[in-house]
Order: C-alpha cells, then structure tokens, then sequence
C-alpha cells in the first residue's frame, strides 16, 4: 500500500493558497506526524489527503490511483478517519457507536450482522476499553470517548488510519495510551498519519514527520526533519530538542525556550563523520524483522555487527558499530528508538576517533 | 428498558410494540359517544366479514364508516408524524428539531387555508395543502443551500419560510368570510380527525406509508445522521443521498398528515423524544419504537378527544395538554435527553 501527495495545492478562494505543492509518501507500516501552527491548515490538509476536500491542483493516490476517482465505499474500507473528538458524543454505546465504522462494509438496506458485532467486540477488546460497551459515548471521559474513535476507525480493517489530533486535550497517562496504540498499529502494517501540537510525540513515536508553515510544508524522516532549525522556523519559537536517559533508552524532548527573535539560525550542520556503536535489545523475535530491514538500508556505514539470542530470558542482542555521517547515525538511532518495545542506546567516539590516517 | 447488546430490540419489546397499536385500536373502536360493547363489536366485525348476522344498522355504520377510518388516520399520522419528528432531529442533530423545522407544516397550512378560502372540498384542501408542503420545502432548500453551507444555515432558512407562510395564513384569515371561512379555517389549522372517510385515507395514507418503509428499511444507515459531515463521508456513506432521502421521506410523511389533518402539534417533539429515553438513540430500535409508539398515542388522543366531551376537543389542545406534563415527568426521571 503506498498513499502520496503529489504538488497538492489548495486554496479556498482561488486567491490565496492555504497549501502550495505539498508532496509526500507514506507506506504500509509508516507513521507520519503532521505538526504546523495553529492556522497552518493541519485539519484541512488531513481532509484534502483523504479527498473529503478537492485539491486546487495535484492530487492524492492511493497506490497509484486517484483517490478523488475511487469510489466512496472502496476508499473508504481501505482508508479511515478518526475525527477530533471535539465534537459533542452521541447517546450511542460505545459498542453502536463502533458498530457504524463497518458501513462501508454492509449494505444499504442491511444491519450489522452477529459477525460485524463480533469484529465490534474484539476491536474493543484488542484496545483495551471492552469495558465501554454498553456505556454511552456522552458518559464517559475524552480518553475514553478517543479509544471508542480509533476503535469505530479500526473496525473496518483499514490499511491507512488518519488521525486529527487524537491525543489533544487529554492527560498524559491517556495521551500515552493513544500514543501507544498507534505506535503498535504502525507496527503491524497499517499507516498512521497524524496531526499533533505536540513535537515531542512526533520525535517520540513517528518515523515520517511534515511541517507545514506558510503553506510550504517540509517532509521526511522525523531526525531530519523535526531539528531545532524547522521548529523556528515553522512556529518563530526557538526551542532545544533535549535528550533524557533512561535505563533502557534515550528519550528526546522539545523546550520551548522563548519567541524567535526573527533571525534565523544558520543554515545546515556540515556533514560530520564519526564513528558510533549501536546497541539493542528487545525481546520480539518479530521485531528483528524490522530491525534487519532498517540496519540493511545503513549497510554502507556499517563496520561491525553482531548479533546473538539470548535464550535464557527469551531476549535478543544486537550490537553495531558505524563509520559514517553522525546525522544518518542519529536518524538510524530515532527509527530503532520509535519501535514499540526497544531498548536502544547509541554511544559516540570522541572527536579524535573521526579523524583519518 | 434493556435494549440488546447491538441496539436491537428485545423480543418482548418487539412484541409490545406491535400489540400496543393495535390493542389501542380495538379497544378505542368501542368507545364514543355510542357505546358499544366488546361482544357487539366482536359480532359486528364478524359480520362484515361473513355478510351474516343481526347487529343493527347503526353500529355497523358507525363501527366502520365513522370510527374505523377515523382510528386508521390516527394510526396513520401518529406514525408519520413522530417518525419525521425523530427523522428531523438526528438529521439537524438538534433535539428540538421538529417536523416544522423545514416550513412543511407552515406552507401545507397555508394550502389549507388557501383551499377553504377558494371554497374547494375535502379534497381539493387536502391537495393545496400537500402542494404547499411540498413548495415550502422546496424554498426552504433554495434559500439555505448552497456552496459551503452547513445544515444550520438550513434550518434558519426553514425557519424563514415557515413564517413567511405563517403571514400567508394570517392573510388568508384576514381576506376570509368571518362568518363561514374564518371559523373553518381556525378550526382546521387547530387539527382535528373528524369526518374521515376512506377517500381520504387513499389520497393521504400511500406518501406516508412509502415514507415510513424507506425510513425504516434504511433505519441503521440513520444512525449516522447525527454525526458530523466529515465522520458520514469517511463511513463510505453517500452523504447527499443519505440525507436526501431522509429529507424527502420526513417531509413527504410531514405534508401528507398535516394535509389530512390539519397541525397536529407536539407529536413530532414528544414521541421520539419518549423513545430516546426508553429505547436509546439507536435507530434500530428507535425507527419501529417511534411508528409504534406515535400510532398507539395519536389513537388514543384522538379518543379522547372526540370520547371526553359531548362537543370534541380540539387534537393539538390535547396533544399539549397531555403530552406536556407526561413529558416532564419523563424528562426529569431519565435524566433529560440526548441524540
């Protein structure tokens, strides 16, 4: 499954262009975070992707295909959209409330079957909030009512899931259950693209990111793009992208520091060589999959690696040594830590350990 | 009560829903100024179906030429009424939503008043009054849409045209006879049941019959109106044809009744509301529970109203007077009420 955007551009009224030549590409499996001001046209750009919004010029495919000349109820039993929860909840249950996420799967005149109420249940279940059947969707919390979203989304096998803000307004422990929910979504194949506020989640959790500011957007993969440069840039806020240890890994964070003062910071970092040593544990057999897959596209800076099971404790180890550009090894570094269940530190050579013979 | 797991309806509920109409029906069938007993009743329904018997001319013409098709009208707007009711408010996701939102009610009245005023008969009234239904409806959806325009912009317009109607109809009182067209006129847009016979029922049953059908055939499709237009589009679902259809459906049911029997108010507001609360926002349960529920009720105030008192009552006094306090007690029971 491949969904791009080629020189997407739109505009309401014909003068003004919210958008000019977006152009980008997610893949099954991908995870694209959306950031961009408020006012950027985040919102807008989700419903122009999907089609729901007829671009200007350019156009949205869906492997290939136009989306805007995909029948409705085929697109959408292959793409879904969980709206901003903003929206007043209906007295639906939760369970009829997922149960209308199968429409595109069931006639016109047709009502859910025991086999649609069944899927309902165990996509409930699968996230967790099988809890929330029978309760209404006006009675429970915003986590709550967002998970009831992303369920009503998922029910009908979706192989891209678009999301508009899923982890606004919500405490941090529920941010973190959405934020994990979709992290695994990605996982298993589906692609997730979503608009946050948040360019903390963005590093945190997607491989892909766009920044949209001044109706130019800024795509790839999220080391590369979400630097300290594109978020002044973007937002006129100067910020630290911050790095915490844990036992397991390296977290990286974004502080706002204060308003930009207009200028700009210089331009590209020099490409740098360094050597560095990766080190990563997990405890997935499956997950090695995507893991040889991502050192593969590295091979040419790899000089050492070793890998082994440890089967005592059911583990796997995996050790890598590169020379190479230290922004390729610090965007290889995001791309193993963004995978749920991953423990990976990164340790660089001293400044000495670069220069050549 | 305890709806099933995915909003369908219990079989009990489902067996209430289709006695009590019913019952209703029989059990008013005897009641009247004349009294008739059940065993009579019993005789005379076998009468007609067996052409033998000895029940007195006058039961028999008053069991099946008076009541009879007066019950089936009762039936017939009660259903179509507070279905269109329901229809409107979860297409305007607005609670108080009713089968005049869209200036139906307003332009048939119109047509009605119009039709008394140029002196047609029963008929001809029952015609003018559908036109203008249909007319107004027509405005309505001229004025409010349009190029990025949501659903509130049609709901203002709705209101609008309905009262722009509403000075139609005072007009047409002004320019009438106030000896003989005025008091008709009144009295008509106030409602009433009386003098049905079954041409009428001919002319006015077939839209809200068809109208009922396709609404409850595609009764879990309308559990996706009260959504927002980005949350239907991305089910896949048509979202033009959807609420085309519900639109058509509601307003052809609304036009249809108030042509029969002048504004009945209330009904449209009340009955779907007393669903949501006992049998929840799912339209699986809510299409058959609305048709059932307005049926038996509209029956029994119709009943009432021409039973109570030697002279009847007029219908929408009585839709108020009862539906209104009967509402509140619900209301504060439950909770109040959501889409």
């Amino acid at each position: 499954m491949n969904l791009s955007v080629e020189h997407g551009t739109f505009s309401y009224n014909h003068k003004h262009n919210v958008f000019t030549d977006i152009n980008f590409s997610v893949n099954s499996g991908d995870f694209l975070a959306i950031l961009g001001p408020n006012g950027a046209g985040k919102t807008t750009l989700l419903r122009c992707i999907t089609g729901m919004l007829k671009w200007t010029s350019g156009a949205s495919l869906l492997d290939g295909e136009n989306i805007r000349s995909i029948p409705e109820k085929r697109l959408w039993s292959r793409l879904s959209y969980v709206p901003q929860a903003k929206s007043s909840p209906s007295s639906y249950t939760a369970l009829e409330a997922v149960l209308l996420g199968r429409s595109s799967r069931i006639g016109v005149f047709a009502q859910p079957t025991r086999e649609d109420i069944e899927r309902a249940e165990h996509t409930l279940e699968t996230l967790g909030v099988i809890k929330l059947r029978d309760k209404r969707c006006s009675e429970i919390s915003g986590g709550e009512y967002q998970m009831v979203l992303i369920a009503r989304a998922l029910v009908s096998d979706p192989e891209v899931l678009i999301l508009d803000e899923p982890e606004s307004n919500l405490d941090f422990r529920n941010q973190l259950i959405v934020l994990d929910t979709m992290s695994r979504l990605a996982q298993s194949g589906i692609a997730c693209i979503f608009n946050t506020h948040y360019p903390e989640h963005a590093l945190q959790r997607s491989d892909k990111a766009l920044i949209l500011a001044d109706g130019h957007a800024v795509f790839g993969p999220t080391a590369r793009i979400l630097t300290e440069e594109n978020i002044e840039r973007a937002f006129g806020v100067k910020a630290v992208i911050g790095e915490i240890e844990t036992r397991e890994s390296v977290v990286q964070n974004v502080i706002p520091l204060h308003l930009s003062s207009g200028e700009h910071a210089a331009g590209e970092a020099n490409p740098h060589d360094t050597l560095a040593s990766i080190t990563i544990i997990f405890n997935d057999f499956d997950t090695s999959t995507k893991i040889n897959e991502l050192l593969h596209e590295y091979n040419d800076i790899i000089v050492g690696r070793m890998g082994m099971p440890y089967r005592k404790r059911g583990m796997f180890i995996i050790h890598t040594t590169f020379d190479g550009d230290e922004a390729r090894i610090a965007e290889l570094t995001h791309r193993l830590a963004i995978l749920p269940d991953v423990s990976v530190k990164t340790l660089y050579g001293k400044e000495n350990g670069k220069e050549k013979e | 009560m305890r709806r099933g797991a995915s909003g369908k309806l219990p079989p009990l509920a489902i067996a209430l829903l289709i006695v009590f109409p019913i019952a209703a029906a029989c059990a008013t069938l005897g009641m009247g100024r004349m009294q008739i007993e059940p065993g009579q009743l019993i005789a005379a329904v076998m009468q007609k179906i067996t052409g033998e018997g000895d029940v007195p001319k006058t039961v028999m013409m008053t069991v099946f030429n008076v009541r009879l098709p007066r019950i089936l009208l009762a039936l017939l707007t009660g259903a179509g009424l507070s279905l269109s009711g329901c229809a409107f408010q979860s297409l305007f996701a607005n609670p108080l939503a009713t089968p005049d939102t869209l200036g139906v009610a307003s332009g048939s009245c119109f047509g009605a008043a119009l039709g008394i005023l140029l002196g047609f008969g029963f008929i001809g009234i029952q015609t003018t009054s559908f036109l203008f239904g249909a007319i107004a409806v027509a405005l309505t959806y001229i004025a409010g849409s349009g190029k990025g325009k949501g659903l509130s912009s049609i709901v203002l317009s709705g209101i609008m045209i309905g009262s722009l109607f509403s000075a139609l109809v005072s007009l047409v009182k002004f320019t009438a006879d106030s000896e003989t067209q005025l008091p008709a006129i009144t009295y008509w847009l106030m409602g009433s049941l009386e003098g049905t016979g079954y041409d009428n029922l001919v002319y006015g049953a077939p839209p809200v019959l068809v109208g009922c059908v396709v609404l409850f055939l595609i009764r879990w499709r309308m559990n996706l109106l009260p959504l927002t237009e980005d949350e239907i589009r991305s089910s896949g679902m048509n979202i033009a044809a959807l609420r085309g259809t519900t639109i058509v459906a509601a307003t052809m049911m609304t036009a249809s009744c108030v042509s029969m029997c002048g504004q009945v108010g209330w009904v449209g507001l009340l009955v779907p509301h007393v669903c949501r609360m006992m049998f929840g926002s799912n339209h699986l349960s809510l299409v058959p529970a609305s048709i059932s529920i307005g049926a038996g009720f509209m029956v029994i105030v119709d009943t009432v109203a021409r039973a109570a008192t030697a002279a009847e009552i007029p219908i929408s006094i009585l839709t108020a007077i009862i539906g209104a306090p009967f509402f509140i007690t619900l209301m504060r029971r439950s909770g109040g009420w959501r889409l």
